[in-house]
C-alpha cells in the first residue's frame, strides 16, 4: 500500500476550489460602454456640423469665441471621428466574417482583428460618451476647502480637525499647494490643540476644483470619542464645503463681466474697516486691522483679521466672498436644472446635502455612499494615503455616470 | 478709562497666560489675541535668527519680553519693526512716526482719482513733505505705477529729522530690493530741510530751508503737493493723543514748534499756511494735507480758499470713496469718518482729476499765482 500523507477534509475541500474567488458584480450601476444610445449619437453628429460651420467662419475671419468654442467642440468630433471609424471597421469585419463565400485564410484573419476592433469601438465610445458630458466650468480652478463641525458636540469638532489634516496630508503628498486661509478654534483663536471651528484650506493647483467638488457635503464619523468615559460608540458629523476660488491669475473668468458668477457690483458691497473710535490720526497708533466686508443684497459677512496688513484682509475677504457668491448663485442655477431632470432621473444634488461618507473607527472602514465605494484601510485613509484618492476616485467615477444618465434623459426629453 | 472688568481678564488668562497683559493697551479681547499672535509669530522669527548667531534666548522669553513692553504701552509697530502701509511693508524706528491707516486710505484715493487722468505730462513730479518714514512717496510710486507705466515719476520727500531720512531711504532701498530690481522709471529721493524757516532771515538753523534745499537740487518746480505735518495743538496733545502715542513716539512728528505770541488753534495750524505759500511757489497742480478733524479741515480749507489760486477744494473723510457726498460751509465732504485731508487742484490739475475739463488757461493761472505771491505777507 502507497504511502499516503493523511490530510484532513478542510484541506481536501480547500485543495478543490480555486485559491481566491472570483469577485462578481451581481448588480451593477455601471453603464456599459460599448453601445451608445441613439440620442447621444445624433447629439454628437449635431455638433460635428456645428464645429464645421464654425471651422468655415473662422477660415474667413478671425473671432476669438468661435475659436474658443471650436476648441472645446473639437474634443467631441475627434471622439466621433474616431468611434465612427472604429464602427465601421467592426461592421465590414463581421459582414465579412459571417459571409459564407469568404477565403478562410481571410476568415481567420478577419476573426482574430474583430476582437481587436471590438475593443477599439469599445474604448472610443466610452471616450465619445465622457466628452460629451459637459466638463464643470470651473473645474480647472483652484479650490477653497471650508471644514465646519456638524452635530456632535467637541467631538465634531475634533473629527473636523481631523478632516483638515487628512486633506492637507493628502495635498502634501499629491504635491498640491496648500495654504491655511483662515483657522479659528471654539475660543475664537487660532491657537492649535484646542478643537476647531471654522478652517479654510486653499489649494492653488489648476484643476484642484475638479478634483476635490465631490468632497463637498456632510461627513459622518462613528467611533469612541476621545471625551467619552464609558466607551460608547458616538455618531458625529462634519460638513466640508468645497468652493472654486477665484485669484486674479485666473484671468479667463471674467470679473468685470456682469453676466459672470464672479461678478459683484462694488457698490452692493459695504466695507467696514474697525476704526478706533475717537480723533484717529495722529492721534492713535492703532493695530487693528480687520476688515469686513457686506454683501448688501444676499446679506452675506465676509470678516477677516488674521494679517497685520489691512490691504491683505481686504484682498482675502474680497476672494472669500465673490466665492462664496458665486458658489450662491451656481446652487441655485443647479437647484433649477436638478428639477428639470429629477423626474426622470434622481440626481442628488451636490454639496450641502445629505450625508456623503461614513468614516466608522470601529471596523476601520470608509464607505462613501454615492459611489457605493467601502475600503478598510482607514489609518490610510486618515493619512490622506492612497485609500483615499481611490474613494475620491470612485465618486468621480460615479458622478460622471450620473452626468451621462443625465444627459441621455435630457435628449430624450427634448426629442419628445 | 475705564477699569479692564475681571471676568473679562480671566477669561483672557484662561486662554493664555500672556493674555491679560495685552488687555491694557487693547481693552478688547480679539485685538488683543491678534497681537498676541502676531507678538509671537515674530518672536519665532528672532528666536531662530539670533539662536543662529549663537545667542541663548529662547522664545518664550523673548516673547515674554515682547509682551511686558507692549503692556507697558510700546506700540506694537516699534516692537516688530514693520507697519503695513497700503500694500507696502514699511520700516519703523522709535524716533520716526508710524505711519498711519487713514494716510493710506487718502493716497489711494489720490491714485484711484488720477485712474482716467487726461494730458499727464510725460514727467510727473511729487514733492512730500515731513515724509517721516517714506511711506507716502513710496506708496504713490507704488500704486502709480500700476495703473500709468508711460509716465516719469520723480518723487521727493522732505522732512526735518535726520534720523527720519535715514529710516525712508533704507525703505527705498528695502521696496526696490523686493521689486526684483523691477524700476523702470522714477526717481525716488529724500533731502533734509527745514519746512517752518523763512528763506529770506538769517540761516542760523542746523537744517536748510526748503526752498534753499530745492534750488540746491535744482528742482523748483513741482506738480503735487502731498504732506503729513504735524498738526496736534499742544492741549490736545495732552486730552486727545493715546498714552502709546504720547509716551513713544516723536512729538516733533505730532504737534507744531511752541510760538508765544499765537494761541492754541492757530499753533495746531501753523504749518498749513508756510505749506500752501510753498504749493502756489512751486506751482503745485494738485495739493492734499492731512489734518486732525473736521474743524480743522475747515479752516484750512478756507485759508486755502482766500489763496484764491485753487480751481477746486474738497475736505476728505478718513475713507474717501465717490459715494458718499455732501456739502459743509460750501465745500464738498466725501467719504466716510472724521475729516482727515483737504484736498484742492488748480489748472492742470483739474483736467488729471477729470473735474471740470478744458475750463483753464494758462495765461490766466499764471496772473493768479503771481497775484497771490504779491498779495501775501505772511513770509
Amino acid at each position: 500500500m502507497p504511502l499516503r500523507p493523511w490530510i484532513c477534509r478542510p484541506c481536501l475541500l480547500r485543495i478543490s476550489r480555486p485559491s481566491t474567488r472570483r469577485q462578481a458584480r451581481f448588480q451593477t450601476t455601471a453603464s456599459t460602454p460599448d453601445s451608445i444610445p441613439s440620442a447621444l449619437l445624433e447629439r454628437a453628429r449635431n455638433i460635428a456640423v456645428e464645429h464645421k460651420q464654425l471651422t468655415e467662419k473662422l477660415a474667413n475671419g478671425f473671432d476669438t469665441r468661435a475659436a474658443k468654442k471650436a476648441g472645446e467642440l473639437s474634443r467631441i468630433v475627434d471622439a466621433l471621428r474616431e468611434w465612427e471609424s472604429a464602427s465601421e471597421s467592426v461592421s465590414e469585419l463581421t459582414s465579412l466574417v459571417h459571409e459564407p463565400a469568404t477565403d478562410p485564410e481571410l476568415l481567420e484573419l478577419a476573426s482574430e482583428d474583430l476582437g481587436e476592433t471590438t475593443k477599439q469601438l469599445a474604448n472610443a465610445s466610452q471616450t465619445l460618451v465622457t466628452s460629451l458630458v459637459p466638463v464643470h466650468p470651473f473645474a480647472h480652478l483652484p479650490c477653497l476647502v471650508e471644514i465646519r463641525p456638524g452635530a456632535g458636540g467637541s467631538e465634531a469638532a475634533i473629527f473636523a480637525g481631523d478632516l483638515l489634516r487628512m486633506y492637507q496630508a493628502f495635498c502634501n503628498r499629491k504635491n498640491l499647494p496648500v495654504t491655511l486661509l483662515k483657522y479659528e478654534n471654539i475660543n475664537g483663536g487660532q491657537e492649535a490643540g484646542v478643537p476647531m471651528s471654522e478652517a479654510i484650506l486653499e489649494i492653488e493647483s489648476d484643476n484642484a476644483y475638479g478634483m476635490f467638488r465631490c468632497e463637498s457635503g456632510v461627513h459622518r464619523v462613528q467611533r469612541v470619542p476621545a471625551t467619552e468615559t464609558k466607551g460608547r460608540t458616538h455618531t458625529s458629523a462634519a460638513s466640508v464645503h468645497v468652493l472654486p476660488s477665484l485669484q486674479d491669475h485666473s484671468s479667463e473668468m471674467n470679473l468685470e463681466d456682469p453676466e459672470s458668477d464672479y461678478y459683484i457690483d462694488p457698490k452692493e458691497v459695504r466695507l467696514e474697516v474697525m476704526r478706533a473710535s475717537g480723533a484717529g490720526g495722529q492721534h492713535v497708533n492703532k493695530t487693528e486691522s480687520a476688515v469686513r466686508l457686506t454683501h448688501t443684497p444676499t446679506n452675506t459677512v465676509v470678516a477677516m483679521q488674521d494679517a497685520r496688513s489691512q490691504q491683505q484682509n481686504k484682498e482675502r475677504a474680497w476672494v472669500l466672498l465673490r466665492s462664496r457668491i458665486a458658489q450662491t448663485r451656481r446652487e441655485k442655477r443647479e437647484e433649477e436644472m436638478v428639477a428639470l431632470r429629477r423626474s426622470v432621473v434622481g440626481v442628488a444634488k451636490m454639496g450641502r446635502g445629505d450625508k456623503v461618507r461614513t468614516y466608522n473607527w470601529n471596523q476601520q472602514r470608509v464607505t462613501d455612499h454615492r459611489s457605493g465605494t467601502t475600503v478598510h484601510g482607514l489609518d490610510d485613509v486618515m493619512q490622506g494615503g492612497p485609500t483615499l484618492e481611490k474613494i475620491m476616485e470612485g465618486v468621480r467615477g460615479w458622478l460622471m455616470e450620473k452626468d451621462v444618465a443625465a444627459l441621455i434623459a435630457e435628449e430624450a426629453d427634448a426629442k419628445k | 478709562m475705564p477699569r479692564i472688568p475681571t471676568s473679562l481678564l480671566r477669561s483672557a488668562g484662561a486662554i493664555d497666560a500672556l493674555l491679560p497683559a495685552l488687555l491694557g493697551p487693547n481693552r478688547d479681547l480679539a485685538a488683543a489675541r491678534n497681537e498676541l499672535r502676531w507678538l509671537r509669530e515674530h518672536a519665532g522669527k528672532v528666536a531662530t535668527t539670533r539662536s543662529a548667531k549663537g545667542a541663548t534666548w529662547s522664545k518664550g522669553a523673548i516673547l515674554a519680553d515682547l509682551v511686558r513692553r507692549r503692556a507697558r504701552g510700546t506700540p506694537l509697530q516699534y516692537l516688530l519693526g514693520t507697519e503695513h502701509f497700503g500694500d507696502l511693508e514699511i520700516l519703523v524706528r522709535p524716533g520716526v512716526l508710524i505711519p498711519r491707516q487713514e494716510t493710506a486710505a487718502s493716497v489711494t484715493h489720490l491714485v484711484r482719482l488720477m485712474r482716467n487722468a487726461l494730458q499727464l505730462p510725460s514727467e510727473l513730479r511729487v514733492l512730500d513733505l515731513c515724509t517721516g518714514t517714506g511711506c507716502i512717496p513710496l506708496l504713490f510710486e507704488r500704486e502709480f505705477r500700476s495703473t500709468h507705466h508711460q509716465v516719469q515719476l520723480q518723487l521727493l520727500g522732505v522732512d526735518i529729522s535726520v534720523k527720519a531720512m535715514k529710516l525712508a531711504c533704507r525703505n527705498l532701498k528695502r521696496m526696490r530690493r523686493k521689486e526684483h530690481g523691477g524700476v523702470g522709471n522714477g526717481v525716488t529721493g529724500f533731502l533734509v530741510a527745514d519746512v517752518l524757516i523763512d528763506p529770506f532771515e538769517d540761516q542760523n538753523q542746523p537744517q536748510p530751508s526748503l526752498k534753499f534745499a530745492l534750488n540746491l537740487v535744482n528742482k523748483p518746480f513741482w506738480d503735487i503737493l502731498i504732506s503729513n505735518p504735524p498738526y496736534i495743538s499742544p492741549s490736545g496733545y495732552w486730552k486727545t493723543t493715546s498714552r502709546s502715542v504720547r509716551g513713544y513716539e516723536p512729538k516733533l512728528a505730532l504737534v507744531p514748534p511752541p510760538s508765544p505770541e499765537k494761541n492754541d488753534t492757530e499753533q495746531a495750524d501753523a504749518f498749513y499756511s508756510r505749506l500752501l505759500a510753498t504749493a502756489r511757489d512751486v506751482e503745485a497742480k494738485i495739493v492734499l494735507f492731512e489734518v486732525a478733524d473736521l474743524g480743522q479741515a475747515l479752516r484750512i480749507a478756507k485759508q486755502a480758499r482766500r489763496f484764491d489760486i485753487f480751481d477746486g477744494i474738497e475736505i476728505w473723510r478718513d475713507q474717501p470713496n465717490e459715494t458718499d457726498h455732501e456739502i459743509l460751509d460750501d465745500f464738498p465732504v466725501v467719504g466716510q469718518g472724521n475729516g482727515r485731508s483737504v484736498f484742492c487742484w488748480r489748472g492742470a490739475g483739474s483736467a488729471w482729476l477729470r473735474k471740470g475739463l478744458g475750463e483753464h488757461d494758462d495765461a490766466t493761472d499764471a496772473k493768479r499765482l503771481f497775484k497771490s505771491s504779491y498779495t501775501d505777507r505772511s513770509w
